[in-house]
């Protein structure tokens, strides 16, 4: 299912987002500017775009095979999300970085630090912060000293004073870019929405692909013409919400939509768990009010222990809110937090009588035919009032 | 006093054993049918982060991962329990022994605990076996608290878990119905001390060729040192006991009885449950002795400052992220844990290492490649098995061994 979206800003986002490097980025880099990779939601944009540099979120967009990542990582027992990003590191798709920041998030994830370190493409600047891995005061008073630390270094390498004003500044624009991806959300609550939940992939991916205040202006176009939209009739299915880590790519939603279904709704790394709130933009310390942010606001990760209420609520408002009709709970083989995470909620769904289908997939097999069996299977079942 | 060769009891080891064996019976975790049949408050946790304060207290703990081995793999029923865990539609990225234990749990065959402390620990799949716990409805009401542990390993970070440590105090105190006791704690902290220092020691002497005993021997240490006898003096005898029977064998200069050694190796992870199918057939056939493996190792362990209470509490942070086994090498940076191995390579002159890279350890399946390029630097062949050291079925032992046969030709180590 298409949404019959024929806009061109939505091809610049959609073109952002399907490969690693866009024009966007490239006037960027054209024009002097410095771009600092990044690696896990919770590492803040904030803080880069403070110091002037444009944040890039690291992914796995285009790779097909993981061959040289195997070398770093086992291939049996490290999820293929992390292994093929790193193939895309090894293959020098990402040697327009000026440096990194690897966040970690994961045991997987935070590897990537020290096997890029031990690569011939290190980049000049390469370091990783720690978040915590429990929710409380405490918890964010030392990210906030995390925070400070990376700070003083992405000074001294880059040159760049990162004042509170700019933090404040940086602040203001990344909450921008949330409430207008909250708007671009809210759009498909609508019966018949303007646009798909493969389509609303792209423009979140591009969010962290290109410099933000063109983000921003570009999506602000986006959402008046969404709104100014005649959307065709169509009859769509069911209404599904997908749960899960960072899944980059739309193969999900593709098949979900291509099925007659919408994704109406999303909880994971790059889409609506990216968006959840704001940065308080008053207050003292602009660095605690990140940390506040990320430690206490959005604990939405499983890493995190004591996540599962957060993630459970977040999803029932949603599922309600959306009128959601099933959930799809999709991870990576070998991802340790989200397989507990979705057993846990299949099991709580299924007694609130909410259709869940679990899925543990690899990074690039989002088409195959048996994963579109699966959902048509549920989908199916959806229609016929069981579970799954 | 240390008593000549000639009077050391030829079954030495054998009555250390059995006296191991009768030390594991008394612990808390081999009383823990008694207290649930007693109504005992019982106490669970997510790793091993302070067993100094149980002991003080005299509060049984149990962690509840571990319970996988205890009331499973150690009485058989691993397998099922693993099988059980799929049936029930968990997630097929966990460990085996973390899958035995969700199962355990899942189908409320754990001891119902009156509190449960939690810290963010070395593994993903342990966070995520301790969120299963956490929401496990029947367990509901109980009081739980969460720690975090911070990545850096300065004297801040450290500060940091153990003040948040420190606060687990009032909570067991209210759930068990136990007074805390600085001055008994002190006292339980300075003989766990003697004991690590035991630990280290016979490590020490485990570095002499012929290796005096089997990896197993230091895996028992640290289990009589860290579970089972933690701060209590009949674990420090029998550490002391062990050790001088070992320093008579050094001295003597005898080697494991009746195998000739001809390669030195280190199994750098947990000892399989399935030891017994496979050292002793490399023992016998290649003259290959295992000298190390994961538990076995002790780092050395941080000594315990009783100066205060918060001192010691952040020696139980130092403990738990500095020397805990795993806990070490995982929650470290991957030169952490490769640095380590090369410390055993070196130090105990070992020919080779082999790598069991047991399925569920991912963090180790992310720095294989650090590790390959250290031991490449310092040439001793390494090898990458690709077990799971709990549940022997998906990789026998046989094939196993035929893997480690095959590298040692190869490396041409079989001599």
């Amino acid at each position: 299912m298409k949404s019959g979206l024929q806009s061109e800003v939505f091809e610049g986002f959609a073109s952002a987002a399907r490969s690693i490097s866009n024009p966007e980025l490239e006037k960027w880099k054209g024009g002097g500017g410095k771009v600092l990779g990044y690696t896990c939601s919770f590492v803040p944009e904030e803080l880069i775009v403070a110091a002037g540099l444009m944040p890039f979120r690291i992914r796995g967009t285009g790779s097909l095979t993981a061959e040289s990542a195997n070398e770093y990582f086992e291939a049996a027992n490290v999820c293929s999300f992390i292994r093929h990003t790193f193939d895309q590191v090894l293959q020098g798709r990402y040697d327009f970085l000026d440096g990194a920041v690897i966040g970690g998030g994961c045991d997987a994830n935070r590897h990537i630090y020290d096997n890029w370190q031990k690569s011939p493409v290190k980049p000049q600047f390469l370091e990783t912060i720690f978040f915590p891995h429990a929710s409380g005061e405490p918890m964010a008073l030392e990210f906030r000293g995390q925070l400070a630390g990376l700070k003083t270094k992405i000074e001294q390498h880059f040159g760049a004073e990162i004042t509170d004003e700019k933090l404040r500044s940086a602040v203001r624009l990344c909450n921008e870019t949330r409430s207008l991806q909250r708007d671009l959300y809210a759009l498909r609550q609508s019966a018949n929405p303007p646009i798909t939940g493969g389509e609303t992939v792209e423009v979140m991916v591009a969010g962290s692909s290109m410099p933000k205040e063109r983000y921003n202006t570009m999506l602000r176009t986006l959402l008046e013409e969404l709104r100014g939209a005649t959307v065709p009739e169509r009859k769509i299915g069911a209404r599904i919400m997908i749960v899960g880590p960072g899944h980059d790519d739309t193969s999900m939603c593709d098949i979900v939509e291509e099925l007659g279904g919408l994704v109406a709704a999303d909880l994971t790394c790059f889409g609506g768990k990216v968006i959840f709130g704001s940065v308080q933009e008053e207050g003292p310390d602009p660095l605690q009010a990140i940390a506040d942010y990320q430690v206490l606001a959005r604990p939405f990760c499983p890493k995190n222990l004591g996540a599962h209420p957060h993630i459970q609520k977040e999803l029932l408002d949603q599922v309600r809110a959306l009128r959601v009709d099933g959930v799809i709970g999709q991870s990576f083989l070998c991802c340790n937090m989200w397989g507990g995470e979705l057993y846990i909620l299949h099991k709580e769904l299924k007694e609130a009588g909410i259709p869940m289908l679990r899925l543990e997939r690899e990074y690039v097999s989002g088409s195959s035919g048996q994963l579109q069996t699966r959902v048509q299977a549920f989908l199916e079942t959806i229609s016929g009032g069981g579970s799954c | 006093m240390t008593l000549p060769a000639a009077s050391q009891p030829a079954d030495a080891y054998a009555q250390l054993k059995s006296e191991f064996g009768s030390m594991t019976a008394a612990s808390f975790q081999g009383r823990m049918a008694e207290y649930v049949a007693s109504g005992t408050p019982i106490v669970a946790g997510t790793d091993d982060f302070f067993p100094e304060l149980f002991t003080a207290m005299e509060v049984p703990f149990y962690f509840v991962v571990r319970q996988g081995l205890e009331l499973a793999f150690h009485v058989g029923k691993g397998p099922e329990a693993v099988d059980g865990y799929n049936e029930l539609g968990g997630s097929s990225s966990l460990c085996s022994l973390q899958k035995a234990a969700a199962y355990l749990l899942m189908k409320g065959r754990l001891p119902k605990p009156s509190a449960i402390v939690m810290t963010s620990t070395s593994c993903d799949g342990q966070t995520a076996v301790n969120e299963m716990m956490a929401n496990y409805a029947p367990w509901s009401d109980v009081p739980k608290m969460s720690f975090d542990a911070s990545f850096e390993k300065d004297e801040a970070s450290m500060e940091y878990l153990g003040k948040q440590w420190m606060r687990f105090i009032p909570l067991v105190e209210k759930a068990t119905g136990r007074k805390f006791d600085l001055d008994r704690l002190k006292e339980v902290c300075e003989e766990s001390n003697r004991q690590t220092r035991l630990l280290f020691d016979f490590q020490e002497l485990r570095r002499a060729v012929p290796s005096p005993v089997r990896a197993e021997w230091g895996f028992l240490a640290y289990m009589a040192a860290r579970w089972s006898g933690c701060g209590r003096p009949l674990a420090t005898a029998w550490l002391q006991r062990l050790f001088d029977t070992t320093e008579r064998r050094v001295r003597d200069g005898k080697g494991i009885d009746g195998v000739e050694e001809k390669i030195r190796y280190a199994w750098f992870d947990i000892l399989p449950c399935w030891s017994d199918q496979l050292f002793p057939r490399l023992e016998r056939e290649l003259g290959a002795v295992n000298l190390m493996d994961l538990y076995g190792y002790s780092a050395p362990w941080p000594v315990i400052d009783t100066s205060t209470l918060e001192t010691i509490f952040t020696s139980f942070a130092k403990r738990f992220l500095i020397g805990n086994p795993m806990t070490r090498q995982i929650f470290a940076l991957s030169t952490v844990y490769g640095g380590d191995a090369v410390h055993i390579a070196k130090n105990f002159k070992c020919d080779a290492i082999l790598m069991p890279s047991h399925v569920g350890h991912k963090d180790g399946a992310a720095s294989h490649r650090v590790v390959h390029d250290l031991f490449r630097e310092i040439g001793v062949p390494f090898l990458v098995v690709g077990c799971d050291v709990f549940d022997e079925r998906y990789m026998t032992s046989d094939v196993v061994f035929n893997k480690i046969e095959a590298f040692f030709d190869t490396s041409g180590l079989r001599r």
